[in-house]
């Protein structure tokens, strides 16, 4: 055997090792949601049922956790995505010396644990509803909504940040120049230039609301979320149930990144055939020009 | 009649650099104004000063006879043409041009008008539904005058709009510029450090250095009379000798400079003992030895362009002095290595102050 076809076997084995450790988790939940077997298991295979996901969709308190899970991530994206937006503009605002301070207190929520995050979010609120009088406050949705913005806007700000990063100031000094406000230089310029990382920040900010815990678990007061309802679950050991939920997120997921994907090679697609138009238009260009002068 | 642009002591300063010096000038309306200079000289921050990005450290911005102070950007009748053109990537053609009508709340139908016209005018008609990214270079550069035109600004400034293009192009561009503002008929101001486009393009050049004015004239004045050393070295080809004045008579002066004793005229009347270089143009000095002042060297290099030849001599202090002339004469040039002898007329020369 040749020392290259050694080599091509061992990057295959390895490959092989690699996607085993991503997926094969992943494998066995989705084998073991369609097995009879009252355990999730995948082998031996009893018997191919659709069952278990009958009884994940009348499990009350799964489907109630997983409509609050939907309900608080709506609330964090419409929070944390303006907030991101506004922080990352401010960065490029504020005077220069200032701004690593700025970004230090700003980023800090992410770089602290969600434990602590979820119970200061409790211990404050309850201090200030109880001193305020306004006792209605206190609800697991609103401080959870509160506590995973905290930090979920900080990713969101730094996504746009990076994106800004790339905003040729000259755009809206052009804008400005032709007679627009700073309000309609911000929707008519900025805001369509953004519009790639509002969409990527408010996916980002959903699944991370969606599959928060640490912050969560405390947060929630004696209100229930997907994740916690899970946490309580498998404590008291897994079902197949929980393997079926699993193969819809699954699905759900893929199905996402499949469009995702699609939508990218068409827009990339349509870029190449714009970037060739300006190819054809520049060698049309030099040719009339030379066509001129050679008849002068 | 007032002037278009009126730039009265304007100093700007960035900290404690001072990037434009006390400048004061005034444009004319429905001129073809040039700022030439080199990299780094203030072109840009005159420019921006006038469109209202910039504020004065000191001084006033008249437009149309009217203080600028407080106006910003986007109440001023200036449009700016950027360095980088600055189009609106996520926008067709037609909507970069119609943009400054539609944030002045100009109905669609009267904003689809004008546009159609201006597409007209720098021959894009119907292409107003492309993007962007689908334009050739030159195409950009239209839709951007385009754009800045459609809001019928009483001044185009333009910074180094054909600096991106490539050579043939850009020559191509500079006869369709002047073209479009000889039709439209709006003032432009237009900066540049290549001194072929501010010929070839201005009705009047200002000629920068480090941050001022040295000179201010039409393309002819100051490529034949420059006032100061700096626009005889800067605009066109020159031969500089410096040195001491040693005599004055007849509008002439004779300098003193390490290859030799020549006369020229001394514009700036200069006095005996003043330091001075006097400068002779290339194609004013000639290889077969006749004139008034002689300078004497060998041969170094001949490199033919067609219809002219540049011809290259090491004089003793082995500097370098040229000579150009008509492509067909330069066979008689020696070879390189044997003694030359450059000669010019002291009309021809021109003393400044060194
Ligand atoms: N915002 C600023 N802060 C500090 N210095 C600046 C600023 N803008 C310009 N300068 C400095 O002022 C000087 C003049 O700059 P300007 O951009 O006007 O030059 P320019 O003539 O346009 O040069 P170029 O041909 O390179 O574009 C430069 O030395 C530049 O570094
Ligand atoms: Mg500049």
């Amino acid at each position: 055997m040749s020392s290259r076809s050694v080599l091509n076997v061992m990057l295959a084995f390895y490959m092989a090792v690699f996607f085993g450790f991503l997926f094969g988790p992943l494998i066995i939940m989705g084998v073991s949601a369609f097995n009879t077997s009252t355990y999730p298991q995948v082998y031996p295979i009893e018997g191919f049922t659709l069952s278990w996901f009958d009884k994940l969709l009348s499990d009350r308190d799964m489907v109630y956790g997983m409509k609050n899970s939907l309900w608080i991530g709506m609330w964090v994206v419409l929070l944390s995505v303006p907030l991101g937006l506004a922080g990352a503009m401010m960065m490029n605002q504020v005077y220069h010396k200032a701004r690593s301070f700025y970004y230090v207190i700003v980023v800090s929520p992410v770089l602290t644990p969600g434990i602590i995050i979820g119970i200061s979010t409790v211990v404050f609120w309850r201090d200030l509803t109880t001193t305020t009088g306004s006792k209605f406050l206190y609800d697991g949705v609103f401080l959870t909504v509160l506590g995973q913005s905290s930090f979920i806007s900080a990713y969101s700000m730094l996504m746009f940040m990076s994106r800004l990063n790339r905003f040729d100031r000259a755009q809206e000094e052009a804008g400005l120049d032709l007679g627009a406000t700073q309000t309609q230089v911000f929707f008519h310029i900025l805001l369509p230039f953004l519009r790639p990382a509002i969409f990527s920040s408010a996916v980002l900010a959903f699944l991370s609301s969606f599959e928060n815990y640490n912050t969560t678990t405390f947060a929630i007061l004696a209100d229930k979320t997907l994740t916690t309802v899970l946490a309580g679950r498998v404590r008291q050991g897994t079902t197949p149930a929980i393997s079926a939920l699993a193969v819809l997120i699954i699905a759900v997921t893929v199905t996402g990144a499949i469009i995702y994907e699609l939508v990218k090679r068409h827009e990339d697609r349509k870029r190449q055939e714009r970037l060739d138009a300006a190819h054809k238009a520049e060698r049309m260009e030099l040719q009339s020009i030379e066509n001129a002068t050679l008849h002068a | 009649m007032t002037a278009a642009v009126e730039i009265d002591h304007l100093t700007v300063q960035f900290g404690l650099f001072t990037a434009v010096k006390d400048v004061s000038l005034q444009i004319r309306q429905g001129e073809f104004f040039s700022f030439l200079g080199p990299s780094g000289c203030g072109k840009t921050t005159i420019l921006r000063t006038i469109s209202g990005f910039q504020d004065p450290s000191k001084g006033i911005i008249r437009i149309g006879g009217q203080d600028m102070q407080g106006i910003g950007p986007n109440q001023r009748p200036t449009a700016l043409i950027f360095q980088n053109l600055a189009l609106f990537p996520l926008m067709t053609v037609a909507e970069n041009i119609g943009y400054g009508l539609r944030v002045r709340g100009v109905p669609k139908a009267d904003r689809d008008r004008k546009v159609d016209e201006l597409l007209n005018l720098i021959a894009l008609s119907d292409q107003g539904n492309k993007k962007i990214e689908e334009l050739s270079g030159g195409q950009k550069q239209r839709v951007a005058i385009a754009r800045a035109l459609a809001v019928e600004p009483k001044v185009l400034l333009l910074d180094e709009p054909l600096s991106a293009l490539d050579l043939k192009l850009r020559q191509h561009m500079r006869n369709e510029l002047r073209a479009i503002q000889r039709r439209v008929g709006v003032t432009f101001i237009y900066i540049t450090h290549d001194q072929g486009e501010a010929l070839t393009m201005s009705d009047r050049i200002a000629v920068m250095n480090r941050g001022h004015i040295e000179q201010v004239g039409n393309g002819r004045d100051v490529y034949e009379n420059p006032e100061t050393a700096f626009v005889a070295a800067f605009v066109g080809e020159n031969n500089g000798f410096t040195g001491m004045v040693t005599r004055v008579a007849d509008g002439l002066a004779t300098v003193e400079t390490a290859l030799g004793t020549f006369n020229g005229v001394n514009r700036k009347s200069l006095a005996v003992g003043a330091k001075a270089t006097l400068f002779v143009r290339p194609e004013l000095m000639r290889f077969d030895g006749e004139g008034e002042n002689i300078i004497d060297g060998h041969a170094a290099d001949a490199a033919y362009e067609g219809i002219t030849t540049h011809l290259t001599m090491k004089a003793k202090d082995s500097s370098s002095v040229v000579a150009t002339i008509a492509g067909a004469t330069a066979k008689a040039f020696p070879e390189s290595g044997s003694s030359v002898r450059f000669a010019f007329t002291s009309r021809d020369a021109t003393v400044l102050p060194a």
